[in-house]
């Protein structure tokens, strides 16, 4: 890997990924004592794939994300205590309670969005791809999906359909192996995400999801071209779902990784021993970088705790726009 | 004699039970048997117990097929909104092979899934849209309420040779039950009347049997004797004891977790004020979920839902006990 | 060379029901102006399919089953299906194959291996794959054939059934018809393998499947490029995806009109849409029918009478079942609530 990084983006690259593996840890905690309720999914592990590609977004840039979206949302801007008010359940939440932890919206910072049915929002993308591009701008959409969402239609239909009418949508896999409680084996026999979509011709790349440097570096390629007026493009993040599909899930279908491995695989670990090798970061900065984002963490909690519950008829106002 | 088991175990043991007895029921779906050590696969075998991807267009369009090549498949489904997904193979393909043959194949699959999680699985993972699927000519739905129903109907929607949409409920799935032992088979279009009473008719679907029956209680108490009424069966619908019960008590309230206008509560309304009219004395009460989607922040979500002090207003609406609400 | 290893018996057989077949559509065409009003709804003919259509069924054992689109008429011909009762199924009688309740688009003769018949394009895909799963599990070797079009390869029930099929290897071999036209779009406007110049089997990659390109107006190289997937399939090895290039002669269907708009069939969309005359007429001049007969009798498998009787006894044929069709009764009104539950 090239050193392009210097001290100031490679660091920013190291706080985000903290306040998302700090936030996703303390949201575990939480869901456990019940403060969470309802069904979350963390995305401890894949800090580096958030990471690596919303930090080069603009906020015109519009991300949409699965129902394992609390890493893209943070990533994306999305203030810590609005999300975890979010997963609070109350007023002060992105969503004023009403959404939860699949259905984060923050339309300030361009994310427009988890949902909760796998391949939901892929084409979602397209068509915010197709008002920037009507708008005249140079706007890209992108949008997070897993590898189990590969296999279903709804995915190909957007990628026949994105390719053929060449919109600015960088489709992002997280391909962690697992589409939730089965391996990718049980769910086609192509192993490789940028193998299914081969046959349609677009861009499309594979990279080490947990080498956030390389990570980096494909989607900036895949960005500018978009920019420029270019078509779709598929990056493909070999990643590590640390935890299991939801919390609470007894993840019998797999092996804990050994923490040895587990050292060796972290992108935050992986991307500090790069930083201290390349001379950007202190020796002093990763227990540092660590506490500062359990810190901010800990004020999103304060925040999102004294946020009262919406009130109960905030429902009926918000079925329709008026 | 009989054995207890949770709801959502009784189901299980429904169709671990057909399939023992008939050969040609398959079980198949997402998350079905990853492992060497899952019991229906030991059991069964990789040929009758499959696990797909997340595929609900091919998974029901492939029970179709299937089905008319002579098996008798069960998808898990798990939420019924993942229907929605393949929604043609529900209510425009598996429904209407049969007739559209002029009765050359027949369709026997059955969809399980599940509804009406108000446990903070937030918008698209909570809905009771068992709605979308009555009134669908072809198409049977079941929505059992107590253990012992859970396995009788899955026993009758397994050994129909018709499509059958099996909901069951999420918020039911660790009720136990007295479930009998051995065969045991719940006839569709026949409903339960859960507790007899000669002042009102309450029905209810699924989780709100036992909201019905805990409302009941507190009528009790009060000197207002309710009758309780499960239908069971929301196609076909067994509208003769409902009226026969109205026909007693000239009051009805039915209490629905879906939306108003996509209830089975408006169809059972309007089946009351049609051939039941003669008997009513008071307006049919209708208790359902308020329109929206249903929200992630608890006590929002619980102020949409239908709730024992609801029903009880309800009850002494029609009794003319409280103002009636418009 | 081509169709190596079929006699006389077999040839003949292919250039019978291709004969066959372009008589009945004819005659279903022909309907709507000797007996307007007959024939309601949307009907849809396969004139300029049957080489594909007959090249692929020739493969077939008889405990073989096949699930095609509203496109449906050619393969129960084939099969061998009584054409009177096919016939009296589109006028909608109770002498119909379905007693009149499905119609045009929803053709069934399960006794053939015909198991029914979805109008929704790509829909049914996933049936044939279904069946493919129980012709799997029953392992009598039975291998399924799928049929569908080019516009269907767009819906996302094409993708999750060919890799379902992919994965477990199931016994369906998979005949994309590609006849350039989804109604009234071109399938450049519409697919990126065809705006990219590419053939539509390319999309046989995305799920580990060999895939196919043939000329569908060749009976011959659609028996030889079928024969291969099914022996495929049956050998368990699992599906292929064949796209077999077709020209339709006729629109997509008759028009689509309200009661009271007599129905007829208005020439093809390469004309009334896209102006081009000539593609149209390059396409009569190939006309797979005539073809396949000129061959037949060029190299000497049949004469000029064979050929002429087998066209005579079709013309016969058609005219019974056209009559047949006119005689049969509609059904009772009251019928309409039968068959609602098995």
């Amino acid at each position: 890997m090239s050193g392009q990084l210097d001290d100031g983006p490679g660091v920013e690259l190291l706080r985000t990924m903290w306040r998302i593996r700090a936030f996703e840890e303390r949201v575990g905690q939480l869901a456990r004592a019940n403060e969470v309720h309802g069904l979350v999914h963390l995305s401890s592990g894949s800090e580096g794939v958030a990471a690596g590609v919303c930090g080069q977004l603009r906020a015109d840039d519009v991300v949409y994300s699965n129902h394992r979206a609390h890493g893209h949302a943070i990533a994306k801007g999305a203030p810590l205590a609005g999300v975890m008010a979010e997963l609070m359940g109350r007023d002060g939440g992105l969503c004023r309670g009403m959404g939860g932890s699949m259905h984060l919206v923050d339309v300030a910072h361009g994310f427009l969005g988890a949902t909760g049915v796998v391949g939901g929002n892929v084409p979602l993308a397209l068509g915010s791809a197709l008002a920037g591009r009507l708008a005249g701008g140079d706007q890209v959409a992108v949008v997070f999906f897993g590898d189990g969402a590969v296999q279903g239609g709804i995915f190909v239909e957007s990628v026949n359909l994105a390719t053929l009418w060449e919109l600015p949508v960088i489709l992002v896999c997280e391909n962690n192996g697992f589409a939730e409680f089965t391996p990718r084996s049980a769910h086609t026999n192509v192993e490789r995400v940028s193998d299914v979509v081969a046959p349609y011709g677009l861009e499309r790349e594979t990279v080490d999801g947990n080498d956030v440097g390389a990570v980096r570096e494909t989607f900036a390629r895949f960005l500018a071209a978009a920019r420029a007026g270019g078509g779709p493009a598929l990056l493909e993040c070999l990643t590590h779902r640390l935890r299991g599909h939801y919390e609470g899930d007894p993840q019998l279908y797999r092996e804990a990784l050994a923490a040895e491995e587990w050292q060796q695989l972290d992108p935050i670990l992986r991307f500090q021993r790069r930083g201290l090798e390349e001379g950007w970061l202190d020796a002093d900065a990763p227990a540092r970088l660590e506490q500062e984002a359990a810190d901010e963490v800990e004020e999103a909690v304060r925040v999102a705790r004294e946020s009262p519950f919406p009130p109960a008829g905030l429902t009926a106002e918000l079925v329709y726009a008026p | 004699m009989a054995h207890e088991l949770p709801y959502i175990a009784a189901i299980g043991e429904a169709i671990s039970e057909e399939m023992e007895r008939d050969e040609s029921v398959l079980y198949f779906g997402q998350n079905i048997a990853t492992h060497e050590e899952d019991p229906f696969l030991k059991q069964f075998g990789p040929d009758r117990v499959r696990v797909t991807p997340i595929s609900e267009t091919a998974e029901i369009g492939m029970a179709v097929g299937v089905s008319i090549a002579g098996f008798r498949p069960v998808v898990e489904l798990y939420m019924a909104e993942f229907m929605l997904v393949a929604m043609d193979q529900v209510v425009n393909e598996a429904n209407r092979f049969h007739y559209m043959s002029g009765g050359q194949v027949k369709v026997p699959l059955v969809m399980k899934a599940g509804y009406g999680f108000t446990a903070g699985w937030a918008g698209q993972h909570t809905g009771t849209i068992y709605g979308m699927f009555m009134g669908v000519p072809g198409l049977k739905v079941v929505v059992p309420s107590t253990a012992a129903d859970a396995k009788g109907l899955m026993t009758t929607a397994i050994r129909d040779d018709n499509p059958v949409a099996y909901f069951h409920h999420y918020l039911l799935t660790l009720e136990h039950g007295e479930v009998p032992d051995g065969e045991y088979a719940v006839p569709f279009g026949r409903a339960n009347v859960a507790r007899k009473g000669g002042d009102v008719t309450i029905v209810g679907i699924g989780w709100t049997v036992p909201r019905a029956l805990a409302a009941a209680e507190q009528l009790a108490a009060d000197g207002v004797d309710a009758e309780v009424i499960d239908p069971r069966t929301l196609n076909p619908l067994d509208v003769d004891t409902i009226l026969e019960s109205v026909a007693k008590t000239g009051r009805l309230v039915v209490v629905d977790q879906s939306t108003r206008h996509g209830s089975a509560a408006a169809v059972i309304a309007a089946e009351a004020a049609d051939a039941g009219f003669g008997s009513l004395k008071a307006p049919v009460k209708l208790v359902t979920a308020l329109e929206a989607t249903v929200p992630y922040s608890e006590p929002m979500e619980q102020y949409l839902m239908p709730d024992d002090p609801k029903i009880v207003n309800a009850v002494q609406q029609v009794l003319g006990n409280a103002p009636v609400a418009a | 060379m081509a169709g190596n290893g079929l006699d006389k018996e077999r040839l003949t057989w292919i250039l019978t029901q291709m004969t066959r077949i372009r008589e009945f559509e004819e005659r279903v065409k022909g309907t709507f102006e000797e007996s307007p009003g007959v024939i309601r709804g949307h009907t849809h003919l396969a004139d300029g399919a049957e080489a594909s259509i007959v090249g692929a069924l020739a493969t077939l054992r008889p405990d073989d089953m096949l699930l095609t689109t509203y496109r449906c008429h050619g393969y129960p011909v084939a099969l061998g299906t009584d054409t009177k009762s096919l016939m009296a199924e589109i006028y909608g009688r109770t002498g119909g194959i379905c007693k009149g309740y499905g119609g045009s688009m929803h053709l069934t003769d399960v006794s053939r291996g015909f198991m029914g018949t979805s109008g929704i394009v790509g829909q049914g895909i996933p049936h044939a794959t279904g069946a493919a799963y129980a012709a799997q599990i029953r392992n009598k070797g039975q291998v399924v054939l799928s049929f569908f079009g080019d516009g269907a390869s767009k819906q996302g029930a094409f993708h999750e059934s060919l890799n379902i099929a992919s994965l477990w290897k199931l016994p369906v071999v998979y005949i994309l018809e590609n006849n350039n036209y989804n109604v009234v779009t071109r399938v450049e406007q519409e697919d990126a393998n065809a705006a990219a110049g590419e053939p539509l089997a390319t999309k046989a990659k995305a799920f580990s499947m060999p895939g196919v390109t043939v000329d569908g107006g060749d009976p011959l190289a659609v028996y030889d490029a079928v024969s291969e997937a099914v022996d495929r399939a049956r050998s368990g090895e699992g599906p292929t995806l064949v796209e077999s290039l077709v020209y339709r002669l006729s629109a997509h269907g008759n028009i689509i009109a309200p009661p009271g708009v007599p129905l007829h069939f208005p020439e093809h969309e390469a004309v009334t849409v896209f102006g081009n005359k000539e593609e149209y007429e390059a396409a009569l001049r190939g006309d797979p029918v005539p073809r396949f007969r000129a061959k037949l009798v060029t190299d000497g498998t049949l004469t000029a009478e064979e050929a002429d009787a087998i066209a005579a006894a079709a013309k016969e044929e058609m005219q019974d079942a056209v009559e047949f069709g006119l005689a049969s009764p509609y059904p009772a009104g009251e019928d309409a609530v039968k068959y609602v539950y098995a």
